[in-house]
């Protein structure tokens, strides 16, 4: 009896072991499976191969991964493919979208060797993936037709580290103010607001019990340029910097907008999805969002009245984040040039012309958009205008674990847990140390 | 010597056994023996997948940084948290669900299949469907608030976030052992329950004087169970928390760091050390609680 009752101890033991090792080992499995599907894959393609030889090019397939937000975007997105494939016959481009978790999976399948040959990489995440080798420098690539300086400076210089290009910005986003005009006209507010203290006059005046003047996101991706306007620095020698007197005098008004005033709140707060969300079921009066919003408003909110201008100024300087992804390719890639192709088509002129004619992203290229009729349209101008003096969500390799710290602590601060100070301190403490081990 | 000799025959015999358990073997050694000695390597090891692949043995190393790793300490402390709550409760709620169950109602089959649903359902989908409730002007808070009762942001607030986790997971839960409490019911003798009518024994002296005494064994078995679930919690907090643990840690639990030191953080070796750790203290929590059962049986 004794006896029985061990061996089930050990049961459960084991049982318990499996359990948690496997979460630790999840990708070995997926390895093997992944190379025998790969295995496969290729299989298909070399009898394909022999049965279109009639183009006297062999044909090459090549992997494009990435992450697609809506429909549309996929459709634009596909359109542009078509034309690659038009121009190279013989190169077929395997898309293949991730849907969540981009850089775990991406990392994942990087390490398995599965990754494909060419991929999205976000300009925030660059330098990790750089510093790990996983990439292949662009350089030796790219040809004097290619144009490579007609590329905004400050979006390509993400992508730039140890005097080497690692990636080709496919496009950019830039923030601006979104504003409800039915809801200013309500309020007899004439213009919308130059100044920041402006804003916040009219958040206030805007604000009554169903909706805030301002909706507020809360992540440092949207916060930084804001959190350096008064001249502090969120990101030294790539350690965390938030306890910069500075960078707690801008960051403060963002919190009292909630929680002294009461004239802004997050997206959370009233159980919007996102910032958009919020906007469109007029449940705030303003909002910071980018351009990514204009297709998502005319598609799910066509009725909401509003209008875009730039955000307001801080300290009379204007500032606003841009975000870009680039095309990288992968060093394990084995159709290399057939890679370089497809990044050569997408980020060059003219494919960049057919994927930013959706208008659900910017031109990375300064020729390109200029020739985009947009330029003049209201509700782009000040993207556009933006564009020019816009801080590029990109740092150095130890970003990311400021960033998920500033989160973690910056959003106790905003539901009035603790103070910003306390908030910035342990934040700041605690990235830093992680960053040493 | 000559007894360990085996002769032909049961050689044959032995030969056979192994051939048959050999897909299970073979399924053992690879899938889980293998892993778990896998991961004691890379726990003392640190360890780079990505790009140039590189294992430095450490010693100790990624144990001692446990210590100072804050996160570590705050994901052991919800978690720990998590199961002191979760389990008594579920346990609880599982004994009283099956025993009225058990009294003979009209329609207690149908109770029992209702019941068992939530057990049923994926818990991606429970979360999701939980998540949507919990909005601020949800479902949840609309009916709080209807009764004049307190709202509260159950996602968003650190204070409540891992307590919405925690009643999403009983409700959840506390069928599966409610089940195993019906089985268990259902081997009481009735005569015993007669010869308690005859001293007299109220409803309820007779439950708490028969029916959990008897059901100890199961008890053990539900806590036990229960203890290694709830140290495991993961998927609900990630979904919860879109992987981050937040807000301000609040959903952070061990095998979510797990997860994110492996796959986000791209630091294999502390996180199998993190998981070796996990397995020991479950095995400590599991070693206690039968040592406490058996004093109770003596």
């Amino acid at each position: 009896m004794e006896r029985a009752k061990w061996i089930k101890g050990l049961g459960f033991m084991s049982v318990v072991m499996a359990g948690t090792v496997l979460t630790a080992c999840g990708d070995d499995g997926n390895n093997n499976t992944d190379e025998a599907t790969n295995g496969n894959d290729t299989g298909t393609n070399e009898t394909e191969n022999n049965a279109n030889q009639n183009e006297g090019q062999e044909e090459v397939t090549v992997r494009l991964t990435g992450w697609q937000s809506s429909p549309t975007e996929q459709r634009y997105f596909e359109e542009t493919i078509a034309a690659f494939e038009e121009e190279y016959p013989h190169i077929n481009v395997e898309l293949d979208t991730i849907a969540d978790q981009y850089m775990d999976v991406l990392r994942t399948r990087l390490i398995g060797g599965e990754a494909a040959d060419v991929f999205f990489l976000d300009a925030f995440e660059a330098p990790g993936l750089i510093e790990a080798g996983v990439l292949e420098p662009m350089d030796d690539y790219i040809t004097d037709e290619f144009d490579v300086d007609d590329f905004e400076d400050p979006l390509i210089d993400a992508f730039r580290r140890d005097g080497q290009l690692w990636g080709l910005p496919k496009d950019t986003s830039t923030l601006a103010l979104f504003y409800n005009k039915d809801h200013f006209e309500e309020a007899g507010i004439e213009s919308p607001p130059e100044t920041w203290e402006e804003m916040e006059e009219y958040a206030e005046t805007l604000t009554d019990d169903n909706r805030y003047g301002f909706g507020i996101v809360t992540d440092l991706a949207r916060l930084y340029s804001i959190a350096e306007s008064r001249g502090g620095d969120v990101v030294v020698d790539n350690q965390a910097n938030f306890t910069d007197p500075a960078v707690i005098e801008a960051l403060q008004p963002i919190v009292d907008m909630r929680n002294e005033k009461e004239i802004g709140a997050s997206p959370a707060d009233v159980g919007a999805e996102w910032g958009g969300d919020m906007f469109g079921t007029e449940r705030a009066s303003m909002i910071i969002e980018g351009n990514w919003m204009i297709e998502f408003m005319e598609d799910a909110f066509p009725d909401v009245n509003y209008g875009v201008v730039e955000i307001p100024m801080i300290e009379d300087e204007r500032q606003t984040m841009a975000y870009t992804v680039s095309y990288s390719m992968n060093a394990q890639s084995e159709q290399k040039d057939e890679a370089w192709k497809l990044v050569e088509f997408l980020t060059g002129k003219e494919g960049m012309e057919i994927w930013t004619s959706s208008g659900l992203a910017l031109p990375s290229r300064q020729s390109v958009a200029e020739n985009m009729d947009y330029a003049d349209d209201a509700i782009y101008e000040p993207f556009i205008e933006g564009a020019s003096y816009a801080t590029v969500w990109a740092d150095d390799t130890n970003l990311p674990i400021i960033n998920s710290n500033f989160e973690n602590q910056f959003s106790s601060a905003f539901l009035g847990d603790q103070t910003l100070e306390e908030a910035m301190e342990e934040a700041e403490r605690v990235a830093n140390n992680e960053i040493q081990d | 010597m000559a007894k360990w000799k085996l002769t032909k025959s049961q050689l044959r015999d032995a030969g056979q056994g192994y051939l048959f358990m050999s897909p299970t073997i073979f399924t053992i050694l690879v899938f889980l023996i293998g892993p778990i000695l896998f991961a004691l390597y890379l726990a003392f090891n640190n360890v780079n997948l990505l790009g140039q692949t590189s294992f430095e043995f450490v010693w100790f190393d990624n144990f001692t940084r446990m210590a100072s790793d804050e996160r570590a300490i705050i994901a052991l402390q919800n978690t720990a948290f998590y199961v002191v709550i979760v389990v008594p409760t579920q346990t609880i709620l599982a004994l009283v669900l099956a025993a009225t169950l058990n009294a003979g109602m009209k329609g207690e089959k149908w109770f029992r299949v209702i019941y068992f649903i939530p057990t049923l359902t994926s818990s991606a989908v429970l979360v999701m469907i939980f998540m949507w409730m919990y909005r601020p002007d949800g479902l949840i808070n609309t009916i709080l608030s209807s009764v004049g009762l307190p709202t509260y942001n159950w996602m968003n607030d650190p204070s409540v976030a891992l307590i919405s986790i925690m009643i999403m997971n009983i409700w959840a839960t506390a069928p599966m052992f409610m089940v195993i409490y019906l089985a268990a019911l259902q081997g009481i003798s009735d005569s015993l329950y007669e010869a308690a009518d005859l001293d007299g024994a109220s409803a309820i002296q007779k439950f708490w004087y028969v029916t959990v005494p008897l059901l100890r064994p199961v008890t053990g078995f539900v806590v036990i169970i229960g203890v290694i679930g709830t140290f495991q919690l993961f998927d609900q907090s990630y979904m919860f928390s879109g992987g981050s643990g937040g807000p301000n840690n609040s959903t952070l639990t061990v095998v979510l760091l797990i997860y994110q030191y492996a796959f986000s953080n791209n630091q294999m070796g502390y996180a199998a050390a993190l998981a070796v750790s996990l397995a020991l203290i479950i095995l400590v929590a599991t070693f206690i609680q039968r040592k406490l059962q058996k004093d109770e049986q003596l």
